[in-house]
């Protein structure tokens, strides 16, 4: 054997090997293996490879023996050890800094119940319409015209086009008409009462999931004498559901219907609201136009088959009118498309007759806000962290001595975080089970805590790590990086970019909160600017209501006798409601119009004394007057019809409509017949003296408002004794067309007051902290001589500073961020410097309160109690 | 400390560290009894012996020595402690008394 094959190793079979160090204690394995080896080694030279194989295979395991694999020498604690460590720790210093604590948990208990309320509002805007069973195939169709170069969506359809649909396209599995609610008198016996109706297909039932109580899908609105009723209003009228099937319901006085079904009332996150339906037939035999494929009216809702492309069938549909409407060089083109139908809710708008958002705006806002919100209290944790890890930057050198590694140390401080973060989560569950009921009335919804539901303890467990996460990560990966020998020492510095983090940081949830205030005083004062603004016309002490069963043609005798009653001061009567008015043509022409580019007006029916009765304003001419007999084929224009039509001294000019030819006698200021989202349209009124529809319209003096009130109803049920008297005050019907904006106001008033006041808190911690850090410093300033005030100026100016520049990165993002949410409305109140200065002002007095407070305190200590140790 | 009964075959173990004294590691151990006894031995039954006798405080050990045929890994050392040496005096003195007092008359 020559010395180099002698010094030669051999490696044993190495799966034993590994085998060994699976099951070895760890403490064990080299003295282990060494043995093996050598034995191993000895025995190759001595004997066979397969001996020595079969030898080491032996002797490998007969180390199977549980004082080779005990492991009590481990010098590695377990994780469950080191968890338990790390709990101890954080709730002993949970406990020792109290204030602190609090401030911290109270902070991120208040950011997370804000969030979670956010979520709530947010999972239930979402909810709405999505409770059908065929959600995902039912489609609303809606129509994109196209006129006066102009193009606009709206969501009424034609009449017929149901019932076409089903017929020519055959992925189109059913399909229904739906009308707009009507309030009608229904009577049983000698019970009247009012109730929203709608017509709509026998197919609806079979398409939404609104379940029958009595009755089957298949007849429920079957033939055209078929009414299915809600169950409120079966137990209104008949006791029970079960008492009213079958039975017979007298309808706006003038028809039997009976009841072929009924169904459960309609849940409030359902758009099709309604208290009965009808067959969409008996709605056409009342409106014979509904029959024709040139107006629009009802609402059409499909079903498509479960294999079908929606956006094949969109395809199709696009062109799918022409057809039937026959006039070749159109003027007023159509297209229609499709949308899903739960999408709607939160998709109304139309830009350029295309889907264009809506609510979803809000949503996304309130998103903002929330991830806002949290963003601020997890600054503000993280901040308190890290100012005091000079407390326990000791701690930190004392376990790196003893050989805690960094990962470690990252772990222990996360858990600390993930401790406050589960006590918070805790504390803003309770919070949100106290202020639900509250904030539910803030938002008129009915929402409620889903403690069963499995998906949101799932969010609420992923928002408490992230959270946790988020807040404990920088003091963290901080305090762990901190150098031993120098903490040791006491020679702790912060290096100046971690100080620079830790302003940037209070810069940054400065500059969110002061975002959030000028958003909150913009919305409050488009809100405000939206309520307040001249209309053109007066609409306090306006009311309206319904003209229905006699009073059309008992007109002359009601006019006659309100105007007797002694708080009245004028009646008339006008198509639609004063609030708003929103039907449209474009059948009006003049000479010099130009055929293919026609303007389209609003048209409205009204009565004599129409101007005085709304208070508008002649800009020229007269309202209509029964001393002119011609007045009756005459107009009246708003200024924006003038302008469209060009007419110098229009008094007098003729205008068409269709083929009628009448003269305009006046023209009335510009007035707001719709919501300030949309711009003024022109106008053209005529005088409408049968026929009447719409509202009756009461000019009232102020004061004794009931009494009025009261004689006019006496009137109306003289006149009208089938129909109950329902009223409208017009500024309430007003204000309610801005319901939405109303919610968002308050909702953002209270999260932005909030977010400052979570900022704030974070900000008083870290004055506490800065005061007790430097309380040496105030001791020996003050005994060579400061005043309290100066003290209190040298302490306040630092955060001062940090605020001035969060407002100087606010302002702009705020600017943009608030012009690009008013462009929604037509009408806006203006973005004014002064907004952005008092919103400043307000967050700098704010500021300057939180900090004094701690200031003066550290200010007025002895500074003997301070200086006295060293 | 655990019971200082000795078993046979941790007497065994502590004698060859008693004889192998500086360089008495498990392989090394376990080579020295199966030369003086004559039989194969097993390495991990030496081992577990070593922990015990070194738990009842009768070895200690240390780390050291690494060779190549180990592939550079240590050895564990042992050495056999004070009470170690006690032990074997006393086993060493009762198996001589017990020799002693067999009558002659047990052998004719």
């Amino acid at each position: 054997m020559n010395n180099k094959e002698k010094n030669h190793f051999h490696p044993p079979p190495r799966w034993l090997d590994w085998l060994l160090e699976r099951f070895c204690a760890p403490h064990l394995w080299e003295e282990v293996q060494g043995d093996l080896h050598e034995r191993y080694q000895l025995r190759i030279k001595r004997t066979s490879k397969a001996k020595a194989n079969w030898l080491y295979f032996r002797e490998a395991l007969s180390y199977l023996r549980p004082s080779a694999f005990k492991r009590h020498y481990s010098p590695q604690p377990s994780f469950a050890d080191m968890i338990r460590n790390y709990l101890t720790i954080a709730w002993r210093n949970l406990l020792k800094n109290k204030a602190f604590s609090s401030i911290n948990i109270a902070g991120l208990a208040l950011g997370m119940t804000c969030t979670l309320l956010i979520m709530f509002w947010i999972q239930d805007e979402y909810s709405v319409d999505a409770f059908h069973t065929h959600k995902n195939q039912l489609y609303r169709i809606y129509e994109r015209q196209f006129f006066s170069g102009k193009a606009q969506g709206v969501i009424w359809t034609q009449g017929p086009l149901a019932e076409e649909l089903k017929e020519e396209i055959p992925e189109i599995e059913m399909a229904t008409a739906f009308s707009w609610t009507n309030y009608q008198a229904f009577t049983v016996g000698n019970k009247t009462n009012k109730q929203g109706i709608n017509t709509a297909g026998p197919d609806f039932f079979k398409m939404f999931s609104f379940p029958l109580l009595q009755g089957n899908v298949e007849t429920a609105l079957k033939d055209v004498n078929n009414l299915a009723i809600s169950r409120k209003m079966a137990e209104a009228f008949f006791g029970s559901p079960e008492a009213a099937i079958g039975k017979t319901i007298r309808y706006d006085n003038r028809k039997d219907l009976i009841i072929t079904a009924v169904f459960e009332n309609i849940p409030q996150n359902s758009t099709l609201q309604f208290d009965c339906l009808r067959s969409w037939e008996a709605y056409v035999q009342d409106n014979e136009w509904a029959k024709g494929w040139d107006s629009n009216d009802p609402l059409t809702f499909f079903m498509l088959r479960v294999d079908a492309d929606p956006a094949k069938v969109e395809a199709k549909l696009k062109h799918f009118t022409d057809k039937y409407i026959p006039d070749p060089n159109k003027t007023f083109r159509t297209e229609l498309g499709i949308q899903p139908f739960h999408e709607y809710y939160l998709n109304s708008n139309f830009e350029n007759a295309q889907v264009a958002g809506g609510r979803i705006k809000y949503i996304h806002l309130f998103t903002i806000v929330a991830v806002f919100i949290l963003l601020i209290a997890c600054i503000n944790f993280m901040n308190l962290a890290t100012a005091r890890s000079a407390k326990r930057a000791k701690e930190v050198g004392v376990r790196k001595a003893i050989g805690a590694i960094r990962s470690a140390l990252t772990g222990q401080f996360l858990s600390e975080a993930m401790l406050l973060t589960i006590l918070a989560v805790g504390l803003s569950l309770l919070l949100v089970f106290v202020l639900l009921p509250f904030f539910n009335s803030l938002t008129d919804k009915h929402m409620t805590i889903p403690v069963t539901n499995i998906s949101f303890w799932g969010i609420v467990a992923g928002m408490t790590f992230i959270t946790g996460l988020l807040a404990g990560s920088y003091p963290a990966f901080f305090l762990s990086s901190l150098n031993p020998v120098n903490v040791l020492k006491g020679t702790l510095k912060f290096t100046s970019g971690s100080l620079w983090f830790r302003k940037g940081l209070v810069v940054f949830q400065f500059a969110l909160s002061t975002i959030l205030i000028i958003g909150m005083i913009i919305i409050y004062r488009q809100i405000e600017y939206v309520q307040t603004k001249n209309l053109g016309y007066s609409r306090e002490n306006l009311i309206y209501f319904p003209l229905e069963g006699n009073l059309d043609k008992g007109y002359g005798i009601l006019k006659e006798q309100l105007s007797q009653i002694s708080g009245v001061k004028q009646v008339s009567h006008i198509t639609e409601s004063p609030a708003s008015l929103n039907w449209g043509t474009d059948g009006i022409s003049w000479p010099g119009s130009d055929p293919t580019n026609r303007v389209r007006f609003t048209p409205v029916g009204v009565g004599y004394d129409f101007v005085e009765t709304m208070n508008l304003k002649m800009k020229e001419g007269r309202d209509f007057s029964k001393k002119f007999a011609t007045d009756s084929t005459g107009f009246l224009i708003n200024e924006s019809a003038l302008k469209a039509i060009g007419y110098k001294n229009p008094v007098g000019k003729f205008l068409n409509w269709g083929n009628h030819q009448g003269k305009i006698i006046g023209v009335i200021k510009d007035f707001h017949f719709q919501s300030l989202h949309t711009p003024i349209r022109p106008l053209i009124a005529y005088l409408r003296n049968q026929h009447r529809e719409g509202s009756i319209m009461v000019r009232i003096e102020t004061g004794n408002t009931q009494r009025t009130l009261s004689e006019i109803e006496t009137v109306c049920k003289k006149l009208n004794p089938e129909y109950p008297f329902t009223y409208y005050f017009t500024d309430q019907e007003y204000a309610r067309q801005y319901h939405s904006e109303q919610v968002i106001s308050r909702l953002s008033n209270y999260f932005a007051g909030l977010a400052i006041f979570i900022a704030c808190l974070g900000l008083f911690g870290l004055g506490s902290f800065s005061a007790e850090q430097r309380a040496k410093e105030i001791g020996i300033r003050k005994i060579v001589g400061a005043s309290v005030g100066q003290i209190v100026l040298l302490f306040s100016a630092d955060f001062l500073k940090l605020i001035v520049v969060a407002m100087l990165i606010a302002v702009p993002v705020a600017w943009y961020a608030v012009n690009e949410w008013l462009q929604g409305f037509a009408y806006r109140t203006e973005i004014s410097w002064w907004i952005f200065v008092l919103a400043g002002i307000v967050t700098l007095v704010i500021t300057i309160l939180t900090i004094s407070f701690q200031s003066i305190k550290a200010a007025l200590q002895n500074p003997v109690k301070s200086l006295r140790t060293e | 400390m655990k019971g200082t009964y000795l078993g046979e075959f941790e007497e065994v173990v502590l004698l060859a560290v008693a004889i192998r004294s500086g360089d008495a590691y498990g392989a090394a151990v376990t080579s020295e009894i199966e030369q003086q006894m004559g039989r194969s031995v097993n390495l991990g039954a030496v081992h577990s012996a070593l922990h015990r006798l070194e738990e009842k405080g009768l070895v200690n050990s240390q780390m050291g020595g690494a060779t190549a045929e180990r592939g550079g890994r240590r050895k564990r050392l042992y050495s056999v402690t004070i009470a170690g040496k006690r032990a074997l005096e006393e086993i060493h003195q009762l198996r001589n008394q017990m020799w002693e007092s067999i009558p002659k008359t047990a052998w004719s």
